[in-house]
């Protein structure tokens, strides 16, 4: 079911967390809000599941599926959300945990014990840990426990999923491998999500859509795709990969002018090519992974990266010392501030 | 392990044992042998006289005032406590500090202070004297004011033991209940206390043991009126003043097996937590 929140700001005393934010997430869409800390998308995500209240203002609003549930507590709002650190009930079982939504219920609505077994069997069989049922979360594993977080949480046909920094606590292997888990479940299940990460990596990977924020404000809202080769602003730039800085002057008004470049848009010669080819000693060659990095120190000091495959490396036979040419293949160009 | 330790710090024996003989020492003279001097001194004059020194009315009604008290109280604290470390742990709002230090203010004032505080609050000469008597509500002198004492010198214990743990555990588990649907009764029950049970039963033993045994407040507020305000404590020290030695060490014996029942009860606790842990720790590695 679709989310739309509008005009939502929150201060926490002097320290204001989110400055009129607008989202919008289309049904069973899963949307990244990808963020530094203190950005303020856990406390977005946290208005929407009812755990935080935005600030008084009569503009604001957070429909879901129609209706606007600002009002109603979050016991209330049928919101499935993952924690961070997964806050399992540690005295439940695997099992029990799952089925703390359905037990809660009021009696009339309250499944009955044979068709809630059936329900959290699927679950259990969902998230492949049907021989775990009988263990407590201080048994399982980082992932397992994120795993029966996400069935909890799924136990309640919520109408949207809400997941904070779900993989943050993991280790990187087991978090690549829940991601495209969640990816193939959520291909699967289609129900609406949205995940807060600081992890660019994680955001392109996941997400359908990207909403990039920054100090309380959404800076950039795309597809991986646009957010990643059309940054809309530097901060956006910056904060989705390695980028170069070069300064220079706007020919038309002579006004500064910040240059951006990926490193995987530069290209290295051993002849300069033309003029706008830059000079740069290389100092330090990392090569194993799939591409090959080179930092390089140009003539007027500035440092620079440069990604290059392995068989334009082999080609070239750098070595560390050297001096070699840098030329520019695609620019990005911020005219700076002020 | 132990015999590498002991290559390390590399003590010699002699120094060993002179630590373990002095540890031995001092528990058995200063706590091991009062406790079998209360018992041989309740019995010198025989099983008889112990009994009917027990059985006196007097003695009868201090027992029933004590575990009355003790049961009041720890009703009172039990709901307060578990109120006061909820509020203080899961919450912040104005004031949070003064009332965490309030909480401590008892174990940090003299009982008899305390106790003097409720009569110059309740007595006849005290701020609500006059208002009291009109209603005719007697509060010093009488059982009310000995359970208010009582509860005053306790109320740090429950609150004191569960407020650390609270904070550790934070207010996610309660969080994540709230979202699945969870009322605030079913997330105390379902989520809360089972998390902090052991916790709540230890602060239980401790206040229960205190308030079993507490003197000073007591004394001070209960004007040690025979048979009707007087607790064990009080009536031990009314025999012993009265040379009465034998009936107020028999009397002694009853709080001292009050007070070992509490410490069974406080073993047999620890006992099962760290078999609870042993057993999560296993499967762990299992």
């Amino acid at each position: 079911m679709a989310i739309d929140a509008r005009h939502v700001s929150k201060s926490f005393g002097n320290y204001v967390a989110l400055r009129d934010v607008d989202l919008n997430v289309e049904q069973s869409e899963l949307v990244a809000l990808l963020g530094p800390s203190g950005s303020g998308k856990t406390t977005l995500l946290r208005i929407i599941a009812g755990l935080d209240t935005p600030d008084q203002n009569p503009e604001t609003a957070v429909i879901v599926d129609g209706q606007d549930i600002l009002d109603r507590r979050g016991s209330e709002r049928r919101v499935g959300f993952v924690f961070q650190h997964y806050a399992l009930f540690r005295h439940m079982t695997v099992f029990e945990n799952i089925a703390f939504g359905l037990r809660v219920r009021p009696r009339k609505l309250r499944p009955r014990e044979p068709e809630l077994r059936h329900k959290v069997n699927e679950l259990l069989e969902l998230i492949q840990l049907g021989r775990w049922s009988n263990h407590y979360p201080s048994q399982l594993s980082g992932g397992q426990r994120q795993r029966v977080a996400l069935a909890r949480a799924l136990a309640i046909e919520p109408s949207v999923l809400l997941l904070d920094e779900p993989f943050g606590a993991l280790d990187a292997k087991v978090r690549q491998e829940l991601r495209r888990w969640l990816r193939t479940l959520h291909a699967k299940i289609a129900v609406t999500s949205v995940l807060v990460t600081h992890d660019q990596e994680e955001a392109l990977e996941v997400a359908d859509r990207i909403v990039i924020m920054n100090q309380g404000r959404i800076e950039q809202t795309g597809t991986p795709d646009e957010v990643f080769h059309n940054p809309a602003s530097e901060f956006v730039l910056t904060f989705l990969g390695n980028v170069n800085l070069f300064h220079g002057r706007a020919e038309s008004n002579g006004r500064a002018r910040r240059l951006f470049v990926r490193p995987h848009d530069l290209e290295i010669e051993r002849h300069p090519s033309n003029a706008d080819s830059v000079a740069a000693r290389v100092h330090r060659i990392q090569s194993a992974g799939p591409i090959v990095r080179l930092e390089l120190t140009s003539d007027q000091n500035n440092s620079i990266t440069v990604e290059i495959t392995h068989e334009r490396y082999r080609d070239l036979t750098i070595k560390t010392g050297e001096t070699v040419f840098v030329k520019v293949r695609d620019v990005r160009v911020f005219v700076a501030a002020g | 392990m132990a015999i590498t330790s002991r290559h390390r710090h590399g003590e010699p024996v002699w120094m060993r044992n002179l630590f373990i003989g002095a540890s031995v020492a001092f528990v058995g003279l200063l706590i091991l042998l009062p406790v079998i001097s209360v018992f041989t001194e309740a019995f010198r004059k025989g099983f008889s006289f112990y009994l009917r020194s027990i059985s006196d009315p007097l003695a009868l009604s201090a027992l029933r005032l004590t575990l009355i008290t003790a049961a009041v109280t720890l009703a009172a604290n039990l709901v307060f406590g578990l109120a006061a470390s909820w509020l203080i742990a899961k919450f912040s709002f104005p004031g949070r500090n003064v009332l965490l230090s309030l909480i401590d203010l008892p174990f940090a004032v003299s009982p008899v202070i305390s106790g003097l505080v409720f009569v110059l609050l309740f007595g006849a000469q005290g701020w609500f004297g006059d208002a009291l008597s009109n209603h005719g509500i007697q509060i010093v002198f009488a059982m009310p004011g000995v359970i208010l004492a009582t509860i005053f010198v306790t109320f740090p214990f429950i609150a004191r033991e569960l407020i650390p743990l609270m904070q550790e555990q934070g207010a996610e588990e309660e969080e994540a209940a709230v979202l699945l649907g969870a009322n605030g009764w079913q997330i105390f029950r379902r989520v809360t206390l089972p998390n902090i049970r052991w916790a709540l039963v230890y602060g239980v033993v401790l206040a229960n043991a205190r308030a079993m045994g507490d003197f000073g407040a007591v004394s001070v507020v209960s004007g040690h009126i025979r048979g009707r305000t007087n607790t064990l404590p009080l009536h031990v020290e009314i025999l012993y003043n009265e040379y009465n030695f034998s009936a107020a060490f028999a009397v002694a014996s009853l709080l001292a097996l009050l007070a070992l029942v509490t410490l069974v009860a406080k073993a047999a606790l620890e006992w099962r937590i760290r078999a609870e842990e042993r057993t999560a720790v296993m499967e762990d590695v299992a």
